[in-house]
């Protein structure tokens, strides 16, 4: 009974959900393939072209990139915040926080400050002397990656972090009481109890990316475009049914590499870790 | 016909439903147009003339960049909101292929003629005729030089350095054509063949290296040329005003750029149609209003009479000026309306690798 009652708590959510999420999600699958009768001819030419099928490539490799540096940078910090007083950690997570009250759009335009060739960094090489000429930094992948990084680092920070909240820093004591090292007190104890909530940071740090549109069309050269560019292009010029295809697609796709993520991931930290047997 | 996604109309009719009440109330036009510097224009010129010539007040919306999107959601719920609208060179074809704009009554409009044959299409008006032009930071030419032509912006041994053009196969293949020789009459006939086609590639193969960035909007192109991101870059011929305020010393090349033409036009199930046409009146057919315009945005039309208001030295910055339409070319916005998901799926492979 008590159960039945508490169920009614999700309502407003499954409500949400079902008016913004599943049926426009429902809608789309529609569109994509009734135009108006039924046809998998959007299908077939996303396929068939290959420049859509590149793209899609594209945005999973630089998506799994920015997850992966994301991760490999964020660990560690949020490691150290864990591992600080408690107070100390407020502070800390605070200032993890504060860029993420700044807009998207806004910190990538101070990429484009930072990094233009008469941009604060060339200024500064130039009259130090370190280069002879402006160096070409924007419109290149190594620009998106950087500032798709810095927008996505503090989500993977915070989610490692509150992963790591539940781990009982006695049991690292005990390791050593029991005669472990450091390093094996991390590896064996550390790691595997905040493994799961790295790789949720991770894949929720991948999946944002996948959308990503405004970083690369403004910062990225012309190899850099993503799915969502195409996706744009194809409604400003009212192909729904086709726009609808690459979004059916996107999403398959996404969901497709989570799930390779979490199985890959599992069983390469297993494998890395010799533990879980 | 494409399929239109279900949920877009029931947003239409909230959104209705939400502005409605207001409007049932008093006369009140609806127009729709861009943001920015012509919504400021607008407001402040044209919207008060309207409302001393009719005795109606105005509701000026700045409408999503693509418009025909709205109008497509308006007409799909059921419910225009909009009485007029501006629609843009490129939305003018799509409006009219899928039936989403009404045609104008010029023997209610226009009755004695005076308009210009130029300005009058079937389903709208000519409102404003603009440029996509190429601009170059004369700091940035070797000295006592500057490009003439677009064999000019090809060539990379006489004008060293970064420059840009849009991110979009319109207006860019037919400058890299324009460059290998073609003649601006013949562009659309070449450029429909296959071989065209490659050989407009081909061109833009040769520069590929000096476009470090492909811009998406007309602000990001003003921004590249003011940061010193490139030095040489196509933009709208309003832009460069912005630039020359800054002191940068921007200036246009009229040769080779593209004319194009936007209008005001009525949607279908437009609530007012007729007032509509006031309203087209005096947005299109008043050289005192436009003269003020004109001075805001170097957008003309072709208001009777327009020129003989302006000094020689204004009329000069209008694309429509003489000497400078007749160095351009006429944008084909059918063409492109006919061809661009092919040729766009090309361009982007093209641009990846």
């Amino acid at each position: 009974m008590k159960r039945l009652s508490l169920i009614w708590l999700l309502l407003p959510a499954a409500l949400l959900l079902a008016a913004f999420i599943v049926m426009p999600t429902f809608d789309l699958i529609r569109a994509s393939i009734f135009d108006p009768e039924f046809t998998l001819k959007h299908f077939q030419r996303l396929v068939e072209r290959g420049v859509y099928v590149d793209v899609m490539w594209r945005t999973v490799r630089v998506s799994l990139i920015v997850a992966v540096i994301c991760t490999i940078v964020g660990y560690p910090v949020a490691m150290f915040i864990n591992l600080q007083p408690k107070k100390r950690q407020v502070a800390l997570l605070f200032l993890i926080l504060i860029p993420m009250w700044m807009s998207v759009l806004i910190r990538t335009f101070a990429w484009i400050v930072v990094l233009g060739r008469e941009g604060l960094i060339n200024d500064l090489m130039i009259g130090l002397g370190l280069a002879d000429g402006p160096v070409q930094m924007l419109y290149t992948s190594g620009t998106v990656i950087t500032a798709m990084v810095q927008i996505m680092l503090p989500i993977q920070i915070i989610t490692c972090y509150s992963a790591m909240t539940e781990i009982d820093l006695d049991l690292m004591r005990a390791a050593r009481v029991l005669g472990a090292r450091r390093w094996q007190a991390l590896t064996r104890v550390y790691l595997p109890l905040s493994y799961d909530g790295t790789l949720t940071g991770l894949v929720i740090v991948f999946m944002m990316s996948m959308g990503f549109f405004i970083t690369p069309a403004l910062l990225g050269g012309r190899q850099d475009m993503m799915i969502a560019n195409l996706i744009e292009f194809q409604v400003q010029h009212l192909n729904w049914s086709f726009a609808a295809a690459i979004g059916i697609v996107l999403l398959v796709l996404t969901v497709a590499m989570i799930l390779l993520l979490r199985w890959t991931g599992r069983f390469a930290f297993r494998r890395l870790l010799n533990v879980g047997r | 016909m494409t399929y239109k996604l279900k949920l877009m109309p029931a947003a239409a009719v909230a959104l209705g439903l939400l502005t409605g009440p207001a409007l049932a109330q008093d006369k009140v036009l609806t127009i729709a147009g861009s943001g920015g510097a012509v919504k400021d224009a607008t407001e402040q010129i044209f919207l008060p003339a309207f409302t001393e010539a009719t005795g109606w007040s105005t509701k000026f919306v700045a409408a999503e960049s693509n418009i025909m999107l709205e109008v497509e959601t308006m007409l799909k719920a059921g419910n225009m909101l909009y009485d007029a609208m501006e629609v843009s060179a490129s939305a003018y074809p799509t409006g009219v292929q899928n039936g989403f704009l009404a045609p104008i009554d010029y023997a209610l409009l226009d009755p004695e003629g005076t308009l210009p044959e130029a300005a009058k299409k079937e389903f709208g008006v000519v409102a404003a005729a603009y440029s996509t032009v190429l601009v170059q930071r004369l700091d940035k030419t070797p000295e006592g030089r500057k490009m003439e032509s677009w064999a000019d912006f090809w060539d990379t041994e006489t004008f060293p350095g970064p420059r840009s053009l849009k991110r979009q196969p319109q207006y860019t293949l037919e400058f890299a054509l324009l460059a290998d020789g073609v003649a601006k009459d013949e562009l659309y006939d070449v450029l429909g063949t296959d071989e065209g086609l490659d050989r407009a590639f081909a061109k833009l193969d040769e520069i590929k290296d000096s476009i470090p960035v492909w811009w998406t909007s007309g602000a990001q192109s003003v921004q590249l040329l003011s940061d010193g991101e490139v030095f040489y870059s196509t933009t709208y011929n309003g832009r460069v005003n912005k630039l020359q305020e800054s002191g940068i010393p921007a200036e246009i090349m009229w040769n080779g750029g593209a004319l194009h033409t936007s209008y005001v036009g009525i949607p279908k199930n437009a609530p007012n149609y007729e007032m509509a046409h006031e309203w087209i009146r005096v947005r299109t057919m008043r050289p005192d209003l436009e003269a003020e315009y004109v001075k805001f945005l170097p957008y003309p039309n072709f208001a009777p009479g327009l020129f003989d208001t302006m000094t020689e030295e204004q009329a000069a910055q209008m694309p429509t000026f003489k000497a400078n339409a007749d160095a351009q070319f006429v944008a084909d916005e059918e063409f492109w309306a006919a061809n661009i998901d092919r040729i766009q799926e090309r361009f982007d492979e093209w641009l990846l690798f």
